[in-house]
Parts: structure tokens; C-alpha cells; sequence
């Protein structure tokens, strides 16, 4: 692993430590109260999710017109980012809506298509996993029509339900609630970093293996 | 490159003509799975409310699964597909060729499962005959698109049979959505026309967008 | 490496157990020291910050989020140093079958 990733790792995990205290500083939301405080966590793993969906879709794009296997692990790596960023996401959302909405879960827009991206990346998953020869390029096939379905999966779920917050609630945040969120923002962006870089690792080392494997069926 | 896709589905149709193997196996399941419905959700002759356009778009969804994976096996087991790329045809006439060969299937299964939707569930589902054929038509060719796309791709796969729906059903989502939508729209006593064309313009939109991003996929994507 | 990721996860880990409940200790609201009753006063409805409890909420959530973030960091290291070990092995074995 590269010099700067040891460091960082000590940094992010300083970060996430200190973040508790961050966050029980931040002013109270006046009608939800303490459950509010769980926004601190689930807004940030949100974007990373977006983040990570909208990294898979390039790195496919580019592995689909290049052939350069780099992007092919950089994808693989990124949808599993959506896969983890997404499960904190769709967990962490659900307890804040018992005590905001009385409800677990609404079927609307923005729910509904965050759970339809995170199937779709859970698909690419189990694609790579099951798929055998020749799953990279499948895999990138669906990620770039994952991608592209965003907005369509979003306008048809928006007319068909419409309760979740607009996103007009972060930039009018005042700096009380707006640090600790850049805080845990800047924390999750660190960490979903670091946590692609290992994995983008991962598949480097696996693919150092098969040609270590093959050098030795050459020798014999 | 017209003349070559309408080549390929002459052949897809003939060889379907001659044996209707495809064709009698995905009308049968479509029917049984509608009934199945008809069992488990009509109590006392009272069909659920707004239930018959759900009920429609799912056996669409289920029969168009079958019928894909069914339609690339074929071709797998005769290695014409190989045989198909090897050819100096260009990729997306072999495309547009399949597209079309389970379009015209979907078609036929849909001709004859709206009337016994209808009858069913106690669903006007004639009453708006043209708006329902364009509603249908465009989800089926959202759907088969990607579906012919996704299925051509796994015809070297493991797991194959399993995986087609695994990928599948969450990018159609917004097709089954604005489908089962525009339809519902169609049963509700009072004709809706802004919401039906809403509907429709979103598919039209979808067809188009994937169409011509399937098109462009299948060339990087059909390795041998 | 990874014995210090270890060591790193199960430091952060202690840390923030302990940390956890120390930072978000809610404090008291002033002037609610429970006076002597002489009667009881009955409600319909129970007052609003006694009708669901927000806080087992929101340390479920927190504690979701870590349990996560280490069990696939945990996951992660597994996969990466049973790769790396194959990779010495084999590379050690290509090593010595070219020296002669």
C-alpha cells in the first residue's frame, strides 16, 4: 500500500472518533429533536453512494471503450463502495423516519429509486461473482445502463409517489448544523477513499496472482 | 442495415413459425401466471381494485424474461450466433433483428392476454383501444430492448438463466412503473389524457435513450 | 500491514465505545427538578418527548454504521492478505524452480 494511505487511515479514524462530540455540540432541530442528529451520518453516506454509483459508470464507460483493466477494478471496487454506502444509507434513513415520519420506510421518489440503484449495484456484484468469463464487460454494460436510468427511474418515481426532505434543506443550514456536516461529510469522503484504494488493491493482487499462475504453467 | 435486421427476423420467424416452440411456451406461462393471479387475488368474484394493469405488465415482464432467455439458448445450442457475428454483418442489424423477433413474440402473448385480463379482473381494459396498444407497445420494445441486450451478453455467462432477471428487473423499473401507470390511467372511469401522455412520452423517452445506448453496446460488448 | 489495521480497527474500536456514550450525554434541560406532588394530574395524550424514545434511534443508527464500516474493513483485510500470501508463495516457488 502507497506511504500517504497509513497516514490518511489514522486521520479518517481520528476523524470518525472525534465526530460524537462534533455532532452533540450542533444545535437541536426544532421539530425532530435528538433523532435529528442521525443526519450528521446519513446525509454524508448518501452523496457517497451517489458518489460511488457515479464512479462505477465512468470507470465502466471507460473500461468498455479502452479495455484497460484498471478501470475494469476501479468499477468493480466502486460498486461495492455503492454497496456498503448504500446499506448505511438505506438503514440509517429508515430509524430517523420512525421517530420523523412514524413510519420505517415511504415508497417515495427518492427512496424508492436510492433502493432501485443500490439492486442494481447489488446485481453488478453478484454479475462479477457468478458470472464467469467475460463478466467484465457485462458488468460494465450494466453499470453504464444503471447509470443512465437514474433519471428516469427518478422523474417516474416522483410522479407515481411524492415526504422526503427537498435539497433545499443544505444550503439554507446554519453554521450551528452546517460544520458538523461538512465534518462528517470531509470523514465519509476520507474513508470511501481509503476503502476503494484497498479494494481497487484487492483486485490488483488478484490479477498479479493469475499471471503468477500462469508464468508457472508456462515453466512446466 | 434495415434490409439485414429485417433478414434476421425473417429467419427468427421462420424457424418460430416452424416449430412454435418459443411461442406456445411463453403464451402458456403468461396465461397460467395470469390465472395463478386470478386464484390468489379474486375473492368472491370481486377483483382488487386498480389490480388488473399491475397484474398485465407483470406477466409482460414474466413471459418477456422467459421468452429472452429461451430465444438466446436457442441460438447458443445451434452456435448460430457465433455464426451470426462471424458474418460480415454489421452488429446492431443482428441487434435490431433479435429486438424486433421479440417484439413481434411479446405482441402476440399481449394480443391475447388483454382480453383475458379483461374478463378477469372486470377491467375496461378495450375501452381505449389505440392509447393501449401505444402504451403497450412502447414498454415492450423499453423492455425488450434492454432485455435483448442483457440476454445476447449472457449467452456465454454462467449462471445465465438465473442472472438475466438479476439484471434485468431493476433497470426496467421506470418501464414497469410508467406502463403499469399509463395503463391504470386508461381503466379509471374518467379518461385522463394529460396523465396517459405523460406516461407515454416517459417510455417513448426510455425506448429511445436505450435503443441507442444498446446499440452502441453491443458492439464493445458481443466477444467471443 | 495488516496486524497494524488491526490494531488500528481495535484501538478506533475501544475509543469510540468509550467515546460514544461520553460525547452524547444530552444535557438536562434547566429548571425541570421534579417538585413535591400533591396531586396527580391526569393527560390524555402523553407530552411529546416521552411519546417515542429517540434515543435507542439514534444509537441504533451510529452503532449500524460502525458495526458496518468494520466488518468490511475486517472483510477487506481477510481477502487482501490471503491474495498477498498466495502471491509470496507463488512467487517465492516461481523463484526457485528458474534458479537451476
Amino acid at each position: 500500500m502507497p506511504k500517504w494511505f497509513l497516514r490518511a487511515a489514522v486521520v479518517c479514524a481520528v476523524m470518525f472518533v472525534l465526530s460524537p462530540f462534533v455532532i452533540a455540540n450542533a444545535d437541536y432541530e426544532s421539530t425532530m429533536g435528538l433523532v435529528q442528529k442521525i443526519f450528521y451520518y446519513h446525509m454524508p453516506s448518501a452523496w457517497m453512494f451517489l458518489v460511488a454509483g457515479i464512479v462505477c459508470g465512468v470507470a465502466s464507460v471507460r473500461f468498455l471503450i479502452s479495455g484497460d483493466p484498471r478501470h475494469d477494478r476501479t468499477a468493480w471496487a466502486a460498486a461495492e463502495m455503492a454497496v456498503i454506502f448504500g446499506v448505511v444509507t438505506l438503514v440509517t434513513g429508515p430509524l430517523w423516519a420512525r421517530r420523523a415520519w412514524g413510519t420505517y420506510w415511504v415508497w417515495d421518489a427518492r427512496t424508492t429509486s436510492s433502493l432501485v440503484q443500490w439492486m442494481v449495484a447489488w446485481a453488478y456484484l453478484i454479475l462479477r461473482r457468478y458470472g464467469g468469463p467475460g463478466s467484465d464487460k457485462l458488468a460494465a454494460g450494466l453499470a453504464l445502463f444503471g447509470v443512465a436510468n437514474v433519471g428516469f427511474i427518478y422523474i417516474s418515481v416522483n410522479y407515481w409517489r411524492t415526504i422526503h426532505p427537498a435539497t433545499t434543506v443544505v444550503p439554507k443550514l446554519p453554521f450551528t448544523m452546517g460544520f458538523p456536516l461538512w465534518y462528517c461529510v470531509a470523514s465519509f469522503t476520507l474513508l470511501f477513499v481509503l476503502l476503494l484504494k484497498m479494494r481497487i488493491r484487492l483486485e490488483e493482487q488478484r490479477a498479479t496472482l493469475d499471471s503468477l499462475y500462469l508464468s508457472l504453467d508456462e515453466q512446466h | 442495415m434495415i434490409r439485414l435486421a429485417w433478414l434476421i427476423l425473417r429467419k427468427d420467424l421462420t424457424v418460430e413459425v416452424r416449430s412454435g416452440e418459443i411461442a406456445y411456451t411463453t403464451l402458456f406461462f403468461a396465461v397460467t401466471c395470469v390465472l395463478v393471479f386470478a386464484f390468489a387475488l379474486v375473492r368472491e368474484g370481486r377483483p382488487p381494485e386498480d389490480g388488473a394493469a399491475g397484474i398485465l405488465w407483470i406477466a409482460i415482464a414474466f413471459a418477456g424474461n422467459l421468452a429472452l432467455g429461451r430465444a438466446f439458448e436457442r441460438e447458443r445450442q445451434a452456435e448460430t450466433l457465433r455464426a451470426l457475428l462471424l458474418a460480415p454483418t454489421p452488429r446492431p442489424a443482428v441487434y435490431l433483428g433479435k429486438l424486433l423477433g421479440i417484439v413481434v413474440l411479446l405482441a402476440g402473448t399481449e394480443a391475447i392476454l388483454v382480453p383475458l385480463i379483461a374478463l378477469l379482473f372486470q377491467a375496461q381494459l378495450l375501452a381505449h383501444p389505440f392509447w393501449l396498444s401505444a402504451i403497450l407497445a412502447a414498454g415492450t420494445i423499453g423492455f425488450a430492448a434492454v432485455g435483448t441486450l442483457f440476454a445476447a451478453m449472457l449467452v456465454r455467462a454462467r449462471s445465465r438463466d438465473v442472472l438475466l432477471p438479476v439484471l434485468l428487473y431493476p433497470i426496467t423499473v421506470p418501464v414497469i412503473i410508467a406502463g403499469v401507470r399509463g395503463t391504470a390511467a386508461l381503466l379509471q372511469p374518467q379518461f385522463e389524457g394529460d396523465i396517459v401522455r405523460f406516461w407515454f412520452a416517459l417510455l417513448i423517452a426510455f425506448d429511445a435513450v436505450f435503443v441507442t445506448l444498446s446499440l452502441w453496446t453491443f458492439e464493445s460488448v458481443m466477444t467471443d | 500491514m495488516s496486524l497494524s489495521m488491526r490494531t488500528l480497527a481495535a484501538v478506533v474500536l475501544t475509543v469510540f465505545c468509550v467515546s460514544v456514550p461520553l460525547g452524547a450525554q444530552v444535557p438536562q434541560p434547566s429548571g425541570q427538578a421534579p417538585k413535591n406532588q400533591g396531586e396527580y394530574v391526569p393527560i390524555e395524550q402523553l407530552p411529546p418527548q416521552d411519546q417515542l424514545p429517540a434515543a435507542p434511534l439514534l444509537i441504533a443508527a451510529y452503532s449500524f454504521v460502525l458495526i458496518v464500516f468494520f466488518a468490511y474493513v475486517l472483510s477487506l483485510s481477510r481477502r487482501l492478505t490471503s491474495v498477498q500470501r498466495d502471491v509470496d508463495r507463488l512467487g517465492a516457488t516461481l523463484k526457485q524452480s528458474s534458479k537451476p
